[in-house]
């Protein structure tokens, strides 16, 4: 889409070279990206021969209910790591996302428990995790922290005032909203299934269809000249985070109908947000990350654990495999990348 | 309007002042606090606590770290490399091998996870952040395997166990043993990465890995040595660790993850171009090991304690960011 066209400009020095190099390094990107595809298609048609019951309807929906947490989190990471450009240390990231959505799960889960009311309560947890992620988006952009750094104490802000409010326990919680996204189901699909496609519906359009998103690539991909351009940088870089922290909001209210509670330990999905929101960089064309990639290597993760479920592979075997996967796409990604000569 | 110039420029370098020296004002503010609120804070027997509990294992993980950071890099696989050696140890020593086969075993365990880094990032060309993330997922999965889910494993009274736990707990002049341990390894890797051909290489990388290259230094070699490095103190800590608690508690090296990372961060806000060091680590160790100490004494419930961090290092880190960008 139109986003990609910004992306194909490389600094070139050389042209009549550069063009003869471009279309190699075009051709084998191309073969790269398809074989990792290719890679996936393979582990999923293994699970489709020999999983029992892999491809069955409710096995999929499952699939996808399954993903709805992760997948919404790992869109609030996306934006953030394409607002802020994807450098190791410098770079865009979010840390605090997961212990954002323990947060807010709690919130959610306290004042349900107090006899607030559905829509009081789920104000209250979008606005804290808003508020959160405002306090990133000061941190990184007010204050020029290293947005590493920011996230990492405000993850701990965050992390601690979830623990205080819930003392490290289970705060149980019930009530119609809860109800309809746990039972309720259109057109044969759950309301979970539901919240994820919707959810992935207007994340894709408004990043990759309008001309919002590409000055968001124009932000994370070359602030000085997207600043140039006449693009207010900090509001765009700040807009990511308060996104990031919608998401986790979002994601705590779905959290807290599968498990029909708050629990602690929600820190923990913050290395699987990362793994999601940095394998969906295979997908795309120039190796950035796009909110569809995001979908796809989301629901990859979830199709992975769930196929080793029905194969009966003890589940100590997915994060091993999980991480051994990243590691073997990337460094193909990174083989075809090696041409252009980024490191 | 001369002299509001001047006046300016007088308040910019005050500024700068401020930034430079944020963490050791706020250093000696927290601690003067903590000697007023809490009669115990300033004790010897509380700042042995401190020194051997709180500051030791994690300062020896965030050493690694400096070296990586320093290289420009990052190694989120620090706590599967002290896990590993600790398991390897634990495991040697419940054996009943002797304790030297049990530290070698130990720290070939975090040689291999280095090596593994090593080789991802050098030769396969993946960014350091996500090669260590792979390898990461892959020691929490090798763990829960060999654990069968994460059942701890305990030393039960050997000749070699208790030996180990002896020398955790003693003191050589004076000083505990495990803070000697610290102490050399602070002053081999300060000598390394600030006074040796290697460190110059290290920090070269780090500031233009480009340059670097084209100037001769053998990037993939220096590189892989800063991961081999790194994995191996944090080997170190995964023995200390054992030694201390006589046990090996699956995936329990992650906790220093986070922390080594920040110690090392709020290190940088020590030098003007924002560069790791030794010094400041070291600093940064300090000064999340007192806070969380001294919170512990002035009372404040145990879960108040991360909230009082995170903000105390959002403040430390506001502090020197914001008033260097308003120096500027």
């Amino acid at each position: 889409m139109s986003a990609t066209v910004l992306h194909t400009e490389v600094g070139v020095s050389d042209e009549k070279q550069a063009a003869a190099k471009s279309a190699g390094r075009r051709f084998g990107a191309l073969v790269v990206r398809l074989g990792a595809i290719a890679a996936f298609a393979a582990i999923m048609a293994y699970f489709v021969i020999f999983a029992p019951g892999f491809t069955s309807t409710f096995n999929l929906i499952n699939v996808v209910e399954q993903s709805a947490i992760l997948g919404v989190l790992a869109y609030g990471m996306t934006a953030v790591i394409i607002g802020g450009g994807s450098d190791v240390t410098e770079g865009g990231i979010d840390l605090s996302i997961a212990a954002n959505m323990g947060l807010c799960a709690a919130v959610y889960a306290t004042l349900l428990s107090m006899g607030y009311g559905d829509f009081l309560s789920v104000m209250a947890a979008i606005a804290v995790g808003m508020a959160v992620g405002a306090l990133n988006a000061l941190a990184v952009v007010g204050l020029g922290i290293l947005p590493l750094l920011a996230t990492l104490a405000v993850l701990n802000v965050a992390a601690g005032m979830e623990l205080t409010l819930t003392q490290n326990t289970v705060v149980g919680a019930s009530s119609p909203l809860l109800g309809v996204l746990v039972s309720g189901s259109f057109f044969g699909i759950s309301a979970l299934a539901w919240a994820l496609i919707v959810f992935s519906a207007v994340m894709i359009v408004v990043v990759h269809g309008t001309s919002f998103g590409l000055r968001l690539y124009a932000v994370g991909g070359h602030p000085e000249a997207a600043r140039a351009a006449g693009i207010s940088v900090p509001f765009y870089v700040s807009f990511t985070y308060v996104l990031s922290g919608f998401c986790a909001a979002v994601a705590s209210i779905l959290t807290v109908s599968r498990l029909s509670a708050s629990t602690p330990g929600s820190g923990e999905l913050l290395l699987s947000v990362l793994a999601a929101a940095l394998l969906g960089t295979v997908f795309s064309r120039r190796f950035v990350p796009t909110m569809g990639g995001t979908l796809l290597s989301v629901l990859f993760i979830g199709l992975l654990a769930n196929g080793f479920q029905l194969l009966n592979v003890s589940s100590y075997w997915v994060n091993g495999v999980q991480g051994a996967l990243i590691l073997l796409v990337v460094a193909i990604t990174s083989f075809a990348r090696g041409s252009e000569g980024s490191r | 309007m001369s002299v509001s110039a001047n006046d300016n420029a007088s308040k910019a370098s005050m500024r700068g002042f401020l930034a430079k020296y944020s963490v050791l004002i706020a250093f000696a503010a927290i601690v003067i606090f903590f000697s007023v609120a809490s009669p115990t804070f300033l004790t010897p027997a509380n700042l042995f606590n401190v020194l051997v509990n709180n500051v030791v294992m994690l300062a020896i993980v965030a050493l690694g770290l400096t070296i990586v950071i320093s290289s420009g890099g990052i190694d989120l696989s620090v706590g599967v490399s002290v896990d590993m050696a600790s398991m390897i140890f634990v495991m040697l020593l419940a054996a009943g091998y002797s304790g030297v086969v049990g530290v070698a075993g130990g720290l070939g365990a975090a040689l291999i996870v280095g090596i593994l880094n090593a080789i991802l990032i050098t030769r396969l060309n993946i960014s350091p952040f996500l090669a260590t993330l792979g390898v990461l997922f892959i020691g929490q999965s090798t763990q829960q395997l060999a654990t069968s889910g994460g059942q701890p494993i305990y030393l039960t009274s050997g000749y070699a166990a208790d030996q180990f736990n002896a020398i955790a707990r003693t003191a050589l002049f004076g000083i505990p043993t495990p803070v000697i341990v610290l102490i050399v390894l602070a002053v081999v890797v300060h000598l390394l990465l600030h006074r040796s051909v290697f460190g110059r290489y290290v920090q070269a990388m780090g500031a233009q890995p480009g340059v670097a290259w084209y100037s001769g230094i053998r990037v993939p070699r220096e590189l892989s040595m800063v991961h081999v490095l790194c994995a191996l103190l944090a080997g170190v800590t995964g023995i200390l660790l054992s030694a201390t608690v006589k046990s090996y508690v699956p995936l329990s090296g992650n906790a220093f993850l986070l922390d080594a990372i920040g110690a090392t961060f709020i290190g940088t806000t020590l030098s003007r171009e924002r560069k790791p060091s030794v010094i400041g680590t070291l600093l940064g160790v300090l000064l999340l090991a007192i806070v969380k100490n001294g919170l512990l004494l002035v009372g404040w419930n145990f879960y108040w304690q991360q909230v009082g961090i995170g903000v105390l290092v959002f403040l430390v880190l506001a502090a020197s960011f914001g008033l260097r960008r308003a120096a500027h």
